[in-house]
C-alpha cells in the first residue's frame, strides 16, 4: 500500500470513529419504522401505523420528555406541514420520564385524509435541553379516491324533496276532492 | 286516552296534514339535497374523507333539527295564541303539564321525522366509509336530547312572552351564541375560556363526540361526561318550560 | 253552581277585578254585562282557574278552580270570544279530537246530531280554513256543548251571527236550560239577547259588581223609582233642584228627571218646588225604564252625563 493509500485510510477511520464517539455521546436515540402490516400502497381512508423506540444514551435520567409526530406534504408545488387534527388523535406523548439506557416505546396511528406524498418524523426534547432530537424520515405516497359516489347521492338527494311535494300535492287534492262532495252534497 | 297523548297525536298530524309543516320540512330537507350537491359538485369536496362527510352532514342534521325545534317551540303557545285556538285548549281539562308534555311529544316525533328523512342522506353520502350506523346511532343519542333541549327553552319563552317573533329571535340568538365557540377556530377554543364555553354548551358536546366517534373511532366510554352534559341541558331546559307552562301569558296578560 | 263573593284579582300588578260578586244557581241563565275592560273575561277566567286571584270566595260546582280546576273544566263548556280552530281539520274530525281531551266518547252520529243542530250538517266534513266567520262561532257553540257540561258558558256567543244564526243560537241555549239542572253564564254586550234569555243578570263595571239580581226584580224595581220627562217652557237652570232630584239631561226636546224614592212626597209637591226655581212645565210624563237605560245607569255611563249637564 502507498503511503498516501495508507495516510487517507487512517484519516477516514480516525473521521468515522469521531462519528460514532460524537453519536454515542447524544443523549437520545430515536427511531422511526412503519407497521408490518401497513398497507403497500395506501388510499385516502386507510389507516397506518408507525413504531418509534426513544433511548435514553446519556448518563443522565431525562425529565418531562416530550415526543411528538410531525407530518409534511411534499408535492411539488404544495410543499406544506399537515394539521394533524383529522389525521391522528395521539399526536404526542408528554411528561415522560427516562433513565439512563431505559427505552420507551410508541405506537403512532394515522389516517389517511388526503392524497399526495408525505413525509413523517418523530421530533423529541425535554425540559433542561435546549436541542431537539428527530428520527429518521419515513416517506409514503398516499393514493386518492373519489370519496362521495354521485350515482348514489344525487337520486337522494333529488328524490326526498320531490316525495315530499308529493305528499302535499296529495293533501291539497285529498282536501279538495272532500269540500267538492260537501259542496255537492254527498 | 290521557291529554298529553291526544295533543301528542294532533302535533303529528298537524305536521304532516298542514301545508306550513310540510313546507318546513320541505324547506329543510332542501338544505340537505343543497349540501349534498355542493359535496358532489366540489372537487375537494368530494374528495374528502368519508368520515369527514359524514361528520359535516350529521353537524348539519343537528343544526336544522335544533332550528325546527326553536320554531316549533316558539309556536307552542304563542303561536296558538295569536291563532286563537289557545283559550279552547287552556278551558279544556288539561292540566299545563299535560299540555306541555304533549307539545314535547310533538317535537320528538318532529325529530324523528327528520332524522328518518335525513337517514337516506347519510347512507347516501357515507356508505363507503366507516362509522355510518355508529353516526345515525349517536346523532339520535346526543341529537334528540340538543333538539329537545332547543325546543323546551323555545316553549318556555314562547309562554313567557305570548309572541312567537319574539321568543323565536331570542332562541335564535341563543343557538347562536351556542354555535359562536364552534366557529371561532381550535385556536380560541383552546383558550381558558374556550375551553370553559366547551364544557358547558350541549352543542359543542354534541358535535365534539360526533367527531370523537366518526372520525377517530373512540369508544362509548369516552363519550360519557359528554352524554352526561347534554342530559343535564335537556333536564334544565325542561324545568324551565315546565316553570313557565304554569304561568301562560296570553290575551288578558300573564295568568298562573 | 258558581258562587263568587268579593272576588280581587290582579294581572302584572295592576288591580282589575276589585270586588266582584257572582251567584248562579241550576238552571239560572245568567247574563253578566258591562262595558269594555270591565273585567268580564277575567271574571270567567279566573272561575276556569285560568287565572290566580289574589282574595274572594271562588266555589264553581262545589269545588275551588284555583285546587281542582282541570277536574271543574270536565264539566263546563266554554266558548271563548275568541273562536279559534286548527283550519286543517273538519268540524267533524275537530270535535272528536276535542271530546278526547274531556275525556268523553261521542260517536258519529252524537256529533252529526250536534253539527246539525247549530246549522253545520252539510258541512261536517269540510276544512275548518273554508268556513266564514259565523259557521265558525256555531262550531265554537258546538265545542262547547259537545261535553254534555253542567255549567257552560258563553263569552259574545252571537257575534258575527245574521238574525237567522241568532235565533238558532238562541233556541239552542233555550233548549240546553231547560233540560236538567244545568247552567248558563252568558258574557254579553247585547242587551237583546240578555232580554230574551237570561232570568238573571249582573253587571260588572270598573272591577266592581254594581248590580246582581233577577232581571224581573230588576225590571220591577226600576218601576219603583221615579222617572220622568218634562216639556219646559224654556231651559232650566240645573243648579238650583229641589232635595231629591236628579236632572238626567235633554232627550229629544224633552227633559228627563229622576226623583229619588220617597214615598212619603208625591210627585206634584216636587213639581211645585220645581216651578218655583223657574221651571217652567208644560207637561210631565212618567216614564219606564228599558234594559238599555238600567245598563247605562250601572256603568255609570248615564251619571257621567247628567253631571256634564249639571256644569
Amino acid at each position: 500500500m502507498s503511503p498516501l493509500k495508507g495516510l487517507l485510510a487512517a484519516i477516514f477511520t480516525t473521521l468515522l470513529w469521531a462519528a460514532v464517539s460524537t453519536a454515542a455521546q447524544s443523549p437520545v436515540a430515536v427511531d422511526l419504522r412503519p407497521d408490518g402490516r401497513n398497507p403497500v400502497a395506501p388510499v385516502m381512508g386507510d389507516h397506518l401505523q408507525f413504531w418509534s423506540t426513544i433511548t435514553n444514551t446519556g448518563k443522565v435520567p431525562i425529565e418531562g420528555m416530550v415526543a411528538w409526530i410531525s407530518l409534511v406534504e411534499i408535492d411539488p408545488g404544495n410543499e406544506q406541514p399537515v394539521d394533524l387534527e383529522d389525521w391522528s388523535a395521539h399526536k404526542a406523548v408528554t411528561g415522560v420520564s427516562l433513565l439512563p439506557g431505559q427505552r420507551l416505546q410508541t405506537n403512532w396511528p394515522m389516517r389517511l385524509i388526503k392524497g399526495g406524498d408525505y413525509r413523517v418524523v418523530i421530533s423529541i426534547t425535554d425540559r433542561r435541553g435546549r436541542q431537539v432530537y428527530t428520527s429518521p424520515t419515513i416517506q409514503f405516497h398516499v393514493c386518492q379516491k373519489p370519496v362521495l359516489n354521485a350515482g348514489r347521492v344525487l337520486p337522494v338527494a333529488v328524490a326526498v324533496p320531490f316525495l315530499i311535494l308529493g305528499l302535499m300535492a296529495f293533501n291539497r287534492a285529498k282536501s279538495h276532492r272532500r269540500n267538492e262532495k260537501t259542496y255537492i252534497g254527498i | 286516552m290521557k291529554a298529553h297523548w291526544t295533543i301528542a297525536g294532533k302535533e303529528c298530524v298537524q305536521m304532516l296534514r298542514s301545508q306550513r309543516g310540510l313546507w318546513w320540512l320541505l324547506a329543510l330537507t332542501s338544505v340537505l339535497s343543497a349540501f349534498s350537491f355542493l359535496l358532489v359538485s366540489n372537487t375537494e369536496l368530494s374528495l374528502l374523507d368519508n368520515a369527514q362527510v359524514v361528520y359535516m352532514m350529521a353537524g348539519t342534521v343537528l343544526a336544522a333539527g335544533a332550528l325546527l325545534a326553536a320554531i316549533m317551540g316558539s309556536d307552542a303557545y304563542a303561536g296558538e295564541n295569536e291563532r286563537g285556538t289557545l283559550i279552547p285548549l287552556l278551558c279544556a281539562p288539561v292540566a299545563s303539564s299535560d299540555l306541555l308534555i304533549g307539545k314535547t311529544m310533538g317535537l320528538l316525533a318532529a325529530w324523528g321525522l327528520l332524522l328518518t328523512v335525513a337517514t337516506p342522506y347519510l347512507w347516501a353520502i357515507g356508505a363507503s366509509g366507516q362509522n355510518l350506523w355508529e353516526a345515525w346511532f349517536y346523532l339520535t343519542l346526543f341529537g334528540t336530547p340538543v333538539v329537545l333541549g332547543v325546543g323546551c327553552l323555545a316553549m318556555a319563552l314562547s309562554a313567557r312572552t305570548g309572541s312567537v317573533l319574539a321568543s323565536l329571535l331570542s332562541t335564535t340568538i341563543l343557538l347562536m351564541l351556542a354555535a359562536s365557540p364552534l366557529l371561532i377556530g381550535p385556536g380560541l377554543r383552546g383558550t381558558a375560556i374556550g375551553r370553559a364555553l366547551d364544557a358547558i354548551n350541549p352543542l359543542a358536546a354534541a358535535l365534539n363526540t360526533f367527531d370523537s366517534v366518526i372520525i377517530d373511532s373512540e369508544p362509548f366510554s369516552a363519550q360519557v361526561t359528554r352524554l352526561l352534559l347534554v342530559a343535564a341541558w335537556l333536564g334544565l331546559c325542561f324545568m324551565l318550560s315546565r316553570q313557565s307552562a304554569a304561568n301562560i301569558h296570553f290575551n288578558t296578560g300573564k295568568i298562573s | 253552581m258558581i258562587d263568587i263573593e268579593n272576588l280581587r284579582l290582579s294581572i302584572d300588578g295592576k288591580e282589575i277585578l276589585r270586588g266582584i260578586d257572582l251567584h248562579l244557581q241550576p238552571g239560572d241563565v245568567y247574563g253578566l254585562l258591562g262595558p269594555n275592560g270591565a273585567g268580564k273575561s277575567t271574571t270567567l277566567f279566573a272561575l276556569l282557574g285560568l287565572c290566580a286571584y289574589a282574595s274572594g270566595r271562588v266555589v264553581v260546582l262545589g269545588g275551588d278552580p284555583a285546587q281542582d280546576a282541570a277536574s271543574i273544566r270536565r264539566y263546563v263548556g266554554v266558548m271563548p270570544e275568541k273562536a279559534g280552530f286548527y283550519d286543517w281539520m273538519s268540524a267533524t274530525a275537530y270535535l272528536k279530537w276535542y271530546a278526547r281531551l274531556y275525556g268523553c266518547a261521542q260517536n258519529d252520529q252524537g256529533r252529526a246530531r250536534l253539527l246539525e243542530k247549530v246549522g253545520l250538517g252539510t258541512e261536517a266534513h269540510r276544512r275548518i280554513g273554508t268556513f266564514s266567520r259565523g259557521m265558525k262561532q256555531r262550531l265554537a257553540v258546538a265545542r262547547a256543548l259537545m261535553p254534555n257540561p253542567k255549567l257552560l258558558i258563553l263569552d259574545e256567543p252571537t257575534n258575527g251571527l245574521d238574525p237567522k244564526g241568532r235565533r238558532r243560537i238562541h233556541d239552542l241555549l233555550v233548549e240546553f236550560a231547560a233540560v236538567g239542572k244545568a247552567g248558563v253564564l252568558l258574557c254579553t254586550h247585547l242587551l237583546d239577547d240578555v232580554d230574551r234569555l237570561c232570568n238573571r243578570i249582573g253587571i260588572i263595571s270598573n272591577g266592581f259588581t254594581r248590580f246582581e239580581g233577577s232581571l224581573s226584580g230588576l225590571m220591577g224595581e226600576q218601576e219603583r223609582r221615579r222617572h220622568y220627562r218634562l216639556r219646559l217652557e224654556a231651559a232650566p237652570d240645573a243648579d238650583n233642584l229641589p232635595t231629591g232630584v236628579t236632572v238626567l239631561g235633554p232627550e229629544g226636546g224633552w227633559w228627563r228627571v229622576q226623583l229619588r224614592d220617597r214615598a212619603t212626597e208625591a210627585p206634584s209637591a216636587i213639581w211645585g218646588a220645581l216651578w218655583h226655581r223657574g221651571w217652567r212645565i208644560l207637561e210631565i210624563r212618567a216614564e219606564a225604564l228599558s234594559l238599555e237605560q238600567i245598563y247605562m245607569r250601572h256603568t255609570g255611563q248615564e251619571h257621567a252625563y247628567a253631571k256634564e249637564v249639571a256644569k
